[in-house]
């Protein structure tokens, strides 16, 4: 192919109308809300509120170009020559990314103590960050992986950071900067020793040539070098998922940043490593994917690719299924001596963070099983989860900045009796608790019911068993928040601690926690939405 | 055979590049200085960086077909411009931690704990 050619077909595969750019709409729309932002507020200086609805205004245009034209689409299609790739599962999760997005600039607004000058830099940096994790959710390339889990870590360090002035929160900055970059370098080198001996830095090419690999036999040393280089690999995807034992970073953050902030990184961010480590885990597991180039394995069908990669398929799974019952046993036990609402809600992401690891070592453990149906249940669970902890988590913390804001504390013996003053806040924030232990009728147990099922269809009894003493154990200290607002007496000194529903905030609260009941009932159509996303993952 | 007699090969390379990610993660385990720890990720990434760029290249690969090409000198084009943003972003956060605590002594981050 000369150079004209090669230079035309590119921007055939750009400009064309279903080519890379269409698929590419909604970043590039996050991109220019950015920029926008910036230039209003350069442009209208005495427009105080202009950074909310410039923001607003370009969140609902990306929503709107990521929503999926037809009701899913079948066959993966790999954009910028295939180093992203755009499938249901990338739809649906940025479209879940994108909703949370646009409640949590709504959140920040409403609930509004900070003030105007800052929101214009506090938006730039809440939007770059969901920049980065569209990239994440829709990675295909080693490099996009690093540039996206950076562009979305970097501008959370600062977020942590931004009330200068607190030395707490100066402090979670610091530690958050110093662990993160430290994890994302051991990360990269991982990544290095990957590509050297893999000898591609496509993940589809990686894995063809790993099935290779093992066909011919792979020497102790190429082993040792691989099972390292994905050791460290993971490293980076850990820190991100808070999981044991990267999660030092987690509650400490938590604590020292605002509660607005923490929402952030507790959902959107979770969400984004979440489906990064589907895309990892299952693009090293599962060959047939976009890009696959079969011309490096003439001779090898697909059933035969999946079962060549068995013993990945096993490494991946166990490593992930030994994690996360770490760290939803760790998250959980900790979380029982915490004092401050926001540390507890912290270990409580990491116990979370945990149960939602657990649908992805049973998805790649049940890779190839009956037509891949099972694997696939197990990712709708998955993204059926993330779906509903968005409400949930989201919810926690927004009731946690109003009561900061009434009560200006954020400790759990401060809410004491809280019921008498703000009965309908309190409803909320018991709703949202008891979603979060997993109790029916509320969203929180369904979601819990769908990752069980999977485990059980992958026969990991041990983890299952685990998780389910696990939602035992998270019930106590769940309750005790709740214990705490209803039963204990109310402190002589408090005078202004009324939260009606009606107000904005209340408001606010009430439609956050609706979901998390409604979707109890309407499960049924959620779980199918999320198969579906699940289903181009596996598609032939 | 010997590796300080034989041409400079892949291998020597990598060796480097071993070296100084091993130093960088000493420096970020040792060192209670947040200045020491970000000049230790610096080590660590341009150990990686070394690697990606020999693999990549074609003088030191005698296989071809596995050589990463072109996408290694990329990636490593990429890594110096996300370490810089990082580093920036580190500095003036440590910067900020210097006004709030007048130390930048990682040790005394300690208020934040349970």
């Amino acid at each position: 192919m000369n150079f004209d050619a090669l230079v035309q077909s590119v921007i055939d595969d750009t400009l064309s109308p279903g080519g890379s750019l269409a698929a590419f709409r909604p970043e590039l729309t996050i991109c220019a809300t950015i920029v926008a932002m910036l230039v209003v507020k350069m442009a209208v200086p005495r427009w105080r509120n202009s950074a909310f609805f410039v923001a607003l205004l370009g969140l609902f245009v990306a929503m709107y170009l990521a929503l999926p034209r037809q009701w899913f689409v079948d066959v993966p299609q790999g954009i910028f020559t295939a180093t992203l790739i755009n499938d249901s599962f990338t739809i649906i999760l940025r479209v879940l990314l994108l909703l949370f997005s646009t409640l949590f600039v709504m959140f920040t607004q409403v609930v509004g103590n900070s003030d105007g000058d800052e929101m214009t830099e506090f938006y730039t940096l809440i939007l770059g960050a969901l920049l980065g994790m569209c990239l994440m959710i829709s990675a295909n390339h080693i490099l996009i992986v690093l540039l996206g889990m950076e562009m979305a870590s970097v501008p959370c360090y600062v977020l942590a950071g931004m009330q200068r002035h607190r030395a707490k929160s100066s402090e979670a900055a610091l530690k958050y900067a110093v662990f993160g970059a430290g994890t994302a370098g051991i990360m990269l080198y991982g990544m290095s020793l990957l590509v050297g001996v893999l000898g591609s830095a496509q993940l589809p090419a990686m894995t063809t040539q790993l099935l290779n690999m093992i066909q011919q036999g792979v020497s102790t040393q190429q082993a040792t070098v691989l099972i390292l280089g994905g050791l460290m690999l993971m490293v980076g995807v850990a820190f991100k998922l808070s999981a044991v034992p990267f999660h030092f970073w987690a509650p400490d953050v938590f604590e020292g940043a605002t509660a607005e902030v923490a929402a952030f990184l507790s959902v959107a961010s979770k969400a984004a490593a979440l489906g990064l480590l589907v895309r990892l885990a299952l693009g090293f597991s599962y060959p047939v994917n976009v890009g696959f180039p079969t011309e490096l394995v003439p001779h090898i069908k697909p059933d035969d690719a999946v079962v060549a990669l068995q013993p990945v398929q096993q490494f991946i799974s166990a490593m992930i299924a030994l994690m996360a019952a770490v760290t939803c046993t760790f998250g959980n036990l900790a979380a029982y001596g915490q004092n401050n609402m926001k540390r507890l809600l912290a270990y409580s992401t990491i116990a979370h963070a945990g149960y939602m690891m657990m649908p992805v070592a049973a998805a790649v453990a049940l890779v190839g099983v009956d037509g891949n149906a099972p694997a696939r249940d197990a990712i709708g669970a998955l993204v059926v989860y993330i779906a509903i902890y968005l409400f949930m988590n989201l919810a926690a913390f927004a009731i946690v900045a109003v009561l900061r804001n009434v009560l200006g504390s954020e400790e759990i013996p401060d809410y004491a009796g809280l019921v008498r003053r703000s009965p309908g806040l309190t409803v909320c924030m018991a709703i949202v608790l008891f979603s979060l232990v997993g109790l029916p009728p509320l969203a929180g147990f369904s979601a819990k019911l769908a990752i069980f099922s999977a485990l059980v269809q992958a026969k990991l009894w041990w983890l299952f068993l685990l998780a389910g003493l696990n939602t035992v154990l998270s019930l106590f200290y769940y309750l005790r928040v709740v214990r705490v607002m209803v039963l204990s007496p109310e402190p002589l000194y408090r005078d202004t601690a009324e939260v009606p529903l009606t107000s904005a905030v209340g408001l606010y609260c009430t439609v956050l926690t609706a979901p998390v009941v409604l979707l109890f009932f309407m499960f049924g159509p959620l779980l199918k939405w999320a198969n579906e996303a699940a289903h181009s993952l596996f598609f032939r | 055979m010997n590796p300080l007699v034989a041409p400079i090969g892949l291998s020597h390379y990598l060796v480097v590049g071993s070296i100084l990610f091993v130093c960088g993660v000493l420096c970020m385990a040792t060192k209670r200085n947040v200045l020491g720890v970000l000049m230790g990720i610096e080590l660590v990434l341009n150990g990686a960086n070394l690697n990606f760029i020999a693999f990549g290249s074609p003088m030191l690969r005698a296989d071809q077909s596995n050589s990463i090409g072109l996408d290694g000198q990329m990636i490593a084009l990429f890594v110096i411009v996300l370490a810089a943003a990082e580093a920036a972003v580190a500095l003036a956060i440590a910067l900020n931690y210097y006004h709030t605590h007048a130390t930048v002594d990682v040790d005394q981050a300690n208020e934040l704990k349970g």
